[in-house]
C-alpha cells in the first residue's frame, strides 16, 4: 500500500494513526483490544473498516474519538497535526466527527438546542437564530426527518433509523474534516439505508475523508470506499479495494484468520 | 461516633425570656395580643423537645448547627409592617433590610383596601405547625422581622408581590404572613439573600388560602457561603383552592427547608415544584408533607436536586391521606443527578394512607451524570463544563416546563448562575 508510506502530515492526508494500541480495564488489570493499527486516509477517500462481530472495531472508532473509558498509545494525526493528546470535544473543534452506533439520550435537551450549541462549538461562533433555522429546515428535508424532531428530547425515544440519520444530519452540519461512522447501517430497512448513504456521499467532498466501519456489504454498495480494511484480532489483517469486500461475503473471514495465523479462539 | 444529641441540642438553643419578648415586640411595634402571643409561644419553647433525629424529619441534618447562637432584643431589620395598612398597587416589592428605610415599592392601581398589612403573626386558622416543634415555638416567641399580607377576598393581584429578606444579625427569625380571602389570586415570591459564616436564619411562613383561591408561593434561598438555616412554610388550602409552591435551594451551608401542605377543604389542589443546585461542601436538606385532610383533593410534587463536589442532598417527603378524605390523588417524585463521585443524595418518600379509595405514587432516584452522554456531546465540540450544563439543564427541564412562564424564568434567573459558579468549581 503506497499510501502506508506518506507522511501523516503530508498536505494530501487528512487523517492518520500509526501504532495504536487501546486498552480497556478489565477488573484490576487491562485487555488489550487493538494491538497496533496504522492508518492513512487521503482528502476524499472513503475507507471502509470490515470485521467480525465482536472484534473491536467500534472500540477502535470510540477510542480514536478520544473515549475517556480507553486507554490508547499511538499517534492520532488530523489535518498534519497530533490530536491523541486532545480532549474529545478538541478533536470535534478540529474537524473530527464520530457516528455512534448507539447514540445516547439526552432527556430535556431538544436537537435545536443541541444542535446549536454544537454548530457554536464547531464553528467558533455563535449562529443567528434565524440562519440556524434555515440550515436546520434544509438539513432536516435532506435526511427526510419530520420537522417536529427538532423539538424533541435529542435521541430520547427515537427509533433507531431515526437516530442514525440524526446522527447523519449532524455529519452534514457539522461539515467535518474527517469522520468515523460507526456500523451506520445496522438497524436500518432499505428506504432508510438509502437517504443515510445518500446523506454520507452528500457530507464527502474532496476535502474530507471518512472510515466507515461496517460487517456487511450492503451499505457499501451506496457509499463505495476506496480503499477496505480488514480487522481481526486487533489488527488491520488486509487491506485491498471493493474486491475484498466481495470475497468477504462469499468466503466469510476465517480464511484471512488462516492466512493471518490468529488461532482459532481469537478471531474475533 | 455517639454523639450526645441531647446535650448538644440543649446547650445550642437560644436562651429566650419574658422581657427580651417584650423588647422585641415593643421595637416591631406589637400590641398587647402580640405580647402575649409570643410569652405564649415561650412556654411552648421551653418544653418544646429536641428534634428527633430517629424520625425522618431531623435523621441527616443536626439541628444544633441551624440554631442562632442567641437572640436579642433588638430587631433583625429595621421595618416591620405589623399595623393594619391599606396598599394600592397589584406590584409589591417589600425589602426587610437593615439599616434602610421601609422600601415598599407598589406599581399600578388597585382598589384601596384589596391588599393589607397586618401583624405578621395572628393567629392562624388551623393546620400550622405540630405541637411541640422547637423551631415553630422558636419563630413564634422570638420572630425579630417579618411582614403579613391580606388579599381581600374576590382580588386578583395581577403582579407578584416579593418579599426580600435580607439576612445580616446574628440571629435573623424572619415571619412571614399571607392571608389570601375567598376567590382572591395572589403570587408571592420571598427572596432569601445575605448571610455569611456568623448568621443563622430560622424563619417561618404562613399562607391561608380560603375556599377557590388561587395562591402562587415562591420560596428563593441564595444565602451566601456559610450561612445555616431553617425556613418553614405551613400552607392550608381550604375548598378548591389552588395553590402552587415553587421552591429553589441555591446557598448557604447547611439548610433545612420545610415545606407543609394542608388540603384542609374537598377540592384542594397543591403542587410543589422544587430545584436545588449545591455543590461544595452545601447540604441541602428539603422536606414536604402533604397532608389531605379532606376527599378530592389532590396534591403533585416534583423535586429535583442536583449535587456537584461534595455536596448532599436530602429529600424526605410525607403524603398523609385521612381516613374521611376518600377518592384523593397524590403524586410524589425526586429525582437526584450528582455531578461528582463524592456527592451524596439522600432520598425517602413516605406514603401514610388511611383509607382505600385513593390512588398515589411515588418515584425517587439517585444517579450520576451518565459518562457517555458527556462523551457524546464532546464529540460534537461542547467541552465538559458545556456539556455538563446541558445535562443538568436537560435534567431539570420538564420539572421547570410544569411552572408557568414567569415562574420559571424567575427560577431560571437563579439556576443559570448558579449552575455557572458549580460548574468553575470544577463539579
Amino acid at each position: 500500500m503506497s499510501d502506508q508510506l506518506l507522511s501523516p502530515d503530508h498536505p494530501s492526508v487528512v487523517f492518520a494513526c500509526r501504532g495504536v494500541q487501546v486498552y480497556v480495564k478489565d477488573g484490576d488489570t487491562e485487555k488489550q483490544i487493538v494491538r497496533g493499527v496504522d492508518l492513512t486516509v487521503r482528502r476524499g477517500e472513503k475507507h471502509a473498516l470490515m470485521g467480525p462481530n465482536g472484534s473491536g472495531k467500534s472500540t477502535l472508532a470510540a477510542a480514536l474519538m478520544g473515549h475517556p473509558s480507553y486507554r490508547v498509545e499511538g499517534d492520532i494525526w488530523l489535518n498534519g497535526e497530533r490530536v491523541d493528546a486532545l480532549e474529545p470535544h478538541m478533536r470535534a473543534r478540529r474537524g473530527m466527527f464520530l457516528s455512534f452506533q448507539y447514540p445516547v439520550a439526552v432527556p430535556g435537551v431538544t436537537v435545536a438546542n443541541f444542535l446549536r450549541a454544537s454548530l457554536a462549538a464547531r464553528r467558533g461562533t455563535e449562529i443567528p437564530v434565524r440562519a440556524f433555522r434555515q440550515e436546520l429546515n434544509a438539513a432536516f428535508a435532506t435526511m427526510s426527518i419530520d420537522p417536529s424532531f427538532i423539538t424533541r428530547y435529542l435521541n430520547d425515544g427515537f427509533s433507531g433509523g431515526e437516530k442514525k440519520k440524526l446522527e447523519i444530519l449532524q455529519m452534514l452540519l457539522l461539515k467535518p474534516a474527517f469522520s468515523l461512522l460507526d456500523e451506520t447501517d445496522s438497524g436500518l430497512d432499505i428506504d432508510a439505508l438509502k437517504i443515510v448513504s445518500d446523506g454520507i456521499n452528500l457530507a464527502s467532498g474532496p476535502d474530507n475523508g471518512l472510515l466507515l466501519v461496517t460487517h456487511y456489504q450492503r451499505i457499501l454498495n451506496h457509499v463505495q470506499p476506496d480503499v477496505v480494511h480488514v480487522f481481526m484480532n486487533g489488527h488491520l489483517v488486509r487491506t485491498g479495494g471493493m474486491e475484498l469486500v466481495t470475497a468477504l461475503e462469499e468466503r466469510g473471514y476465517d480464511w484471512l484468520a488462516e492466512e493471518a495465523a490468529i488461532p482459532e479462539g481469537s478471531r474475533a | 461516633m455517639a454523639e450526645d444529641t441531647t446535650s448538644v441540642i440543649a446547650s445550642a438553643r437560644p436562651a429566650l425570656d419574658e422581657g427580651l419578648l417584650k423588647a422585641l415586640a415593643a421595637t416591631l411595634g406589637g400590641d398587647a395580643a402580640q405580647v402575649s402571643r409570643r410569652l405564649a409561644a415561650l412556654a411552648r419553647y421551653e418544653k418544646a423537645a429536641e428534634p428527633d433525629r430517629v424520625r425522618h424529619l431531623w435523621r441527616f441534618t443536626n439541628p444544633a448547627l441551624l440554631l442562632p447562637a442567641s437572640v436579642t432584643g433588638a430587631p433583625a431589620t429595621d421595618i416591620v409592617l405589623t399595623s393594619a395598612a391599606p396598599v394600592a398597587g397589584a406590584s409589591v416589592t417589600i425589602d426587610l433590610w437593615p439599616g434602610q428605610a421601609p422600601a415598599v415599592q407598589t406599581a399600578e392601581d388597585l382598589p384601596v383596601g384589596a391588599l393589607v398589612f397586618t401583624a405578621a403573626d395572628e393567629p392562624f386558622a388551623a393546620g400550622g405547625a405540630p405541637a411541640g416543634d422547637l423551631f415553630a415555638a422558636l419563630g413564634d416567641a422570638a420572630w425579630n422581622t417579618g411582614v403579613g399580607l391580606q388579599v381581600a377576598a374576590g382580588v386578583k393581584l395581577a403582579g407578584p408581590i416579593h418579599v426580600r429578606v435580607h439576612a445580616s444579625a446574628a440571629a435573623v427569625l424572619p415571619r412571614v404572613r399571607l392571608d389570601v380571602g375567598r376567590g382572591a389570586e395572589a403570587m408571592l415570591v420571598e427572596h432569601h439573600t445575605g448571610g455569611g459564616p456568623d448568621v443563622r436564619v430560622a424563619g417561618s411562613t404562613v399562607i391561608n388560602a380560603a375556599d377557590g383561591a388561587r395562591v402562587r408561593h415562591a420560596v428563593v434561598q441564595v444565602w451566601e457561603p456559610g450561612t445555616c438555616g431553617h425556613l418553614a412554610v405551613r400552607t392550608r388550602a381550604g375548598a378548591d383552592a389552588d395553590i402552587l409552591t415553587v421552591c429553589g435551594v441555591f446557598g448557604g451551608d447547611e439548610t433545612k427547608l420545610e415545606l407543609g401542605t394542608d388540603l384542609a377543604g374537598a377540592g384542594a389542589h397543591s403542587e410543589i415544584v422544587g430545584v436545588a443546585l449545591v455543590a461544595g461542601k452545601q447540604h441541602a436538606d428539603v422536606h414536604t408533607s402533604h397532608r389531605h385532610l379532606a376527599g378530592h383533593t389532590t396534591s403533585r410534587i416534583d423535586y429535583k436536586a442536583v449535587a456537584g463536589q461534595q455536596a448532599r442532598s436530602t429529600y424526605t417527603g410525607l403524603i398523609r391521606i385521612e381516613e374521611r378524605a376518600t377518592h384523593c390523588e397524590a403524586y410524589q417524585e425526586n429525582r437526584n443527578l450528582l455531578l461528582s463521585s463524592r456527592a451524596r443524595a439522600d432520598a425517602i418518600p413516605e406514603l401514610e394512607i388511611h383509607n382505600q379509595e385513593v390512588s398515589c405514587s411515588h418515584g425517587a432516584t439517585i444517579a450520576p451524570v451518565d459518562p457517555e452522554q458527556l462523551f457524546y456531546l464532546g464529540s460534537r465540540g461542547l467541552d465538559p463544563h458545556e456539556a455538563m450544563g446541558l445535562v443538568v439543564r436537560g435534567f431539570l427541564e420538564n420539572t421547570l416546563a410544569r411552572l408557568p412562564d414567569d415562574a420559571r424564568s424567575m427560577v431560571e434567573s437563579f439556576t443559570a448562575p448558579r449552575l455557572a459558579t458549580i460548574r468553575e468549581g470544577g463539579a
